[in-house]
């Protein structure tokens, strides 16, 4: 990969960070309190907030008995994960509180943490903080078998509408429970289209399986992944900022929370996907962005993790004709269609006739990812692109595809060597494959 | 590598540098071409006198006399446009504002604009821009042996203190536990200097409070970070702010840098200023980050 795709801290703060967030955004982003009142405003779920401290005096009249078996406290600006103590249960005799890492809390041990944090020993320069008391998100059954006693978080970064590149963060026992990169957790990148996990980074190197196990990373499937996406990216339209990092929670029952915005994501996220996320934030800098579903979409078809490395030493390079019959999604629920498709390797993009998209119902507004300015030798010409999933020789694919007004089209379908990764053509088209497809048409 | 390179940095100062600085002043020598790295050669005195150091940011013959006489030997054209500010440093000088005052204060500028430069093209964090330019003037003025020497001693007496004070779970508020700490590290620096005749390292008899004070202060921001981070991380900020804070301490003493400022501030000023200008517009991959995504790049 060229060194220009990867994001680099002078590029993400100077292209990106200054230019798109503005001072009124990160100063909700950099307080949890705000934050979550702006989520809340906003209507996207976030764990409950049991109690405020804003002065010293809040304590002395609170009831710590009254809370719910687990909780969390933490500072509301504090700087990486410091300050946070999650308490898991009831001590058993009463009288005080476990946290995950099993350490033993009395009443006395939280109140002097709550005015250490008041006091601002966790936030940037001292400043005088306020701390909070939390709802616990406990571990959703499908991690359970990956973390370490902590709860995995969800990483997100949201540029202009569109979710660019995901990370999930799995607490380990190096990180005592913690998702935090820098004190041991691992970063498993997760395909944006599908919501499965890819690769693994622990300490800045690539890993396979959890340490000290054998047990895989990748392949894990994240459940309700479009509703995280699109919890994303309304949290970003909530607070205002243009580029930032949305930290996902997944509630076993009430499903996805957003714990916290940061407006100057860390770039480890680019190890754990092996992929570079200034070539992804520059494709969507200039698109027009009409909603987060809109955006979602996007995402899918641009982002879709590359998969022809694993599925080749699954089952080989695949040998496919030149006319090969495909089957296409449909917008409508259920609805799909076997066409026969022109593999042509001198095209770059895979287009599709007007009157084939239209009768499947995907040129409606909601399914047109942007519209680009053509040349060809008949003069310049807009066209549509549109998300488009369809299932080639048994592997499915999903991008975005020009629609093509000619009605010339031999062929309603021609696919172009960008989804033909993974794949060997035959030029050879056998005659009585020609006359079908021409009967079909 | 990477772990080899600040060792290694940090064993040249402590055998050369000591010994360089003496041998400036014994040599004398007032050359302009002349750094101090070239000098250990000439000093081939097998038994040294413990000769006082120069601190530069004291005002004293030996740290005014040589500028004095440079400034006093050059030729000056008129006043605009290329020489203003070596008029007004002239007749400031002759009222008596010492002339290494204003070398140091010139050469501020240019050690910050190091600073921002390792940071953003080469990736070395450092803390801030701050505390590695405050620590390189402590060192100057007690010298990079004793300055660090003092520094490691309160950084590690906080530590240590800190986590003793976590063991035996003395539980305070944050302002008197900090000024706990603070009475800890006082003692650890009284200690040192208490033994200031029993290990004879020559500059620790003329430290003064202000580079402690300094330190002290500079202290407490390492330990506060350095809970925050794992250790791993806080032991390489640690070592890469010495690294800043030695080749930042380098330009300031490098001789020749110090005659060229004084003598030609207007160029050294603008081209820092047009130096720091293009650096804040640089957004390309800092060469820790090559390597840091070098998987990334090579796949």
């Amino acid at each position: 990969m060229k060194a220009q795709n990867i994001l680099g801290l002078n590029a993400r703060t100077q292209l990106f960070s200054y230019q798109y967030n503005k001072p009124k955004s990160k100063r909700i982003a950099s307080s949890k309190l705000l934050t979550e009142k702006v989520l809340k405003k906003a209507g996207i779920p976030t764990p409950l907030i049991y109690k405020k401290f804003i002065k010293p005096k809040d304590i002395l009249n609170f009831d710590w008995n009254g809370l719910p078996e687990a909780f969390v406290v933490k500072p509301s600006r504090g700087l990486g994960g410091n300050g946070i103590i999650v308490i898991k249960k009831r001590s058993k005799d009463k009288t005080g509180w476990i946290t995950t890492s099993r350490k033993k809390l009395l009443e006395e041990d939280l109140k002097l943490h709550v005015l250490d944090i008041l006091e601002g020993a966790f936030s940037m320069h001292n400043s005088p903080d306020a701390a909070f008391i939390q709802e616990y998100v406990p571990r959703h059954k499908a991690f359970r078998k990956y973390a370490y006693r902590g709860t995995p978080d969800i990483r997100i970064i949201v540029f202009n509408k569109v979710p660019v590149m995901a990370m999930m963060r799995l607490p380990t026992k190096d990180s005592g429970g913690r998702a935090n990169l820098h004190q041991g957790a691992i970063g498993v990148g997760v395909d944006i289209a599908t919501g499965i996990t890819t690769k693994s980074i622990w300490y800045g190197n690539q890993i396979r399986y959890k340490p000290g196990t054998k047990r895989k990373l990748h392949g894990i499937k994240i459940p309700h992944w479009t509703d995280i996406l699109k919890i994303a990216v309304l949290s970003q339209e909530a607070s205002g900022l243009g580029l930032l990092g949305v930290d996902i929670v997944l509630h076993p029952t009430k499903g996805p929370m957003v714990l916290e915005l940061n407006y100057q994501p860390g770039t480890q996220i680019q190890l754990a996907n092996m992929a570079g996320l200034r070539k992804r934030l520059e494709r969507v800098e200039d698109l027009k962005v009409r909603d987060a579903e809109h955006g979602v979409k996007i995402a899918k078809a641009l982002f879709m993790s590359d998969f022809s490395d694993r599925v080749k030493a699954d089952e080989g390079v695949k040998t496919i004709s030149s006319l090969e019959e495909i089957k296409i999604k449909g917008a409508q629920k259920g609805l799909r269609k076997k066409v026969y498709a022109k593999v042509d390797t001198g095209a770059w993009r895979t287009s599709i006739s007007k009157k084939l998209a239209e009768e499947l119902g995907l040129l409606n507004q909601n399914n047109i990812l942007w519209t680009k300015e053509f040349k060809s030798s008949l003069g310049k010409e807009e066209r549509p692109v549109i998300s488009l999933t369809f299932w080639l020789a048994g592997r499915k694919i999903t991008t975005p595809a020009s629609v093509a007004k000619r009605m010339t089209l031999k062929y309603p379908i021609i696919i172009g060597r960008k989804n033909l990764k993974g794949f060997l053509v035959d030029p050879h088209i056998p005659i009585d494959k020609v006359k079908e497809a021409r009967e079909k048409k | 590598m990477k772990k080899i390179l600040p060792l290694l940095l940090i064993v040249y100062f402590f055998v050369f540098s000591e010994k360089s600085v003496c041998a400036q002043i014994k040599t004398e020598v007032p050359s302009p071409t002349a750094t101090f790295e070239s000098e250990p050669t000439a000093s081939p005195d097998p038994t040294p006198e413990p000769t006082p150091r120069v601190d530069i940011t004291q005002k004293s013959e030996e740290s005014i006399g040589p500028l004095e006489k440079l400034l006093n030997d050059q030729v000056l054209g008129p006043v605009f446009p290329a020489n203003p500010l070596k008029y007004a440093i002239r007749a400031s000088v002759k009222a008596g504002v010492p002339p290494n005052t204003i070398v140091l204060l010139i050469l501020l500028p240019l050690i910050a604009a190091v600073i921002a430069a390792a940071r953003h093209i080469i990736g070395l964090r450092g803390f801030g821009i701050f505390l590695p330019a405050a620590l390189s003037i402590v060192f100057v003025a007690i010298g990079p042996v004793v300055g660090l020497l003092l520094f490691l001693v309160i950084v590690s007496a906080s530590t240590f203190f800190r986590m003793l004070l976590r063991k035996i779970k003395i539980k305070l508020q944050y302002l008197p536990r900090m000024s706990l700490i603070l009475w800890f590290v006082v003692c650890g620096v009284l200690l040192v200097l208490f033994l200031a005749p029993l290990i004879k390292i020559p500059g620790l008899t003329n430290v003064s409070i202000f580079p402690v004070l300094l330190l002290v202060l500079l202290a407490e921001d390492f330990t506060k970070l350095q809970l925050g981070k794992s250790a791993r991380t806080a032991v390489s900020f640690i070592t890469e702010t010495i690294i800043l804070s030695l080749i930042s301490y380098m330009f300031l003493t490098m001789q020749s840098l110090q005659r060229y400022a004084l003598l030609n501030p207007e160029i050294t000023l603008l081209s820092v200023a047009v130096f720091d200008l293009i650096l804040g517009k640089y957004t390309g991959l800092r060469v820790l980050e090559y390597w840091r995504f070098r998987k990334l790049i090579k796949g």
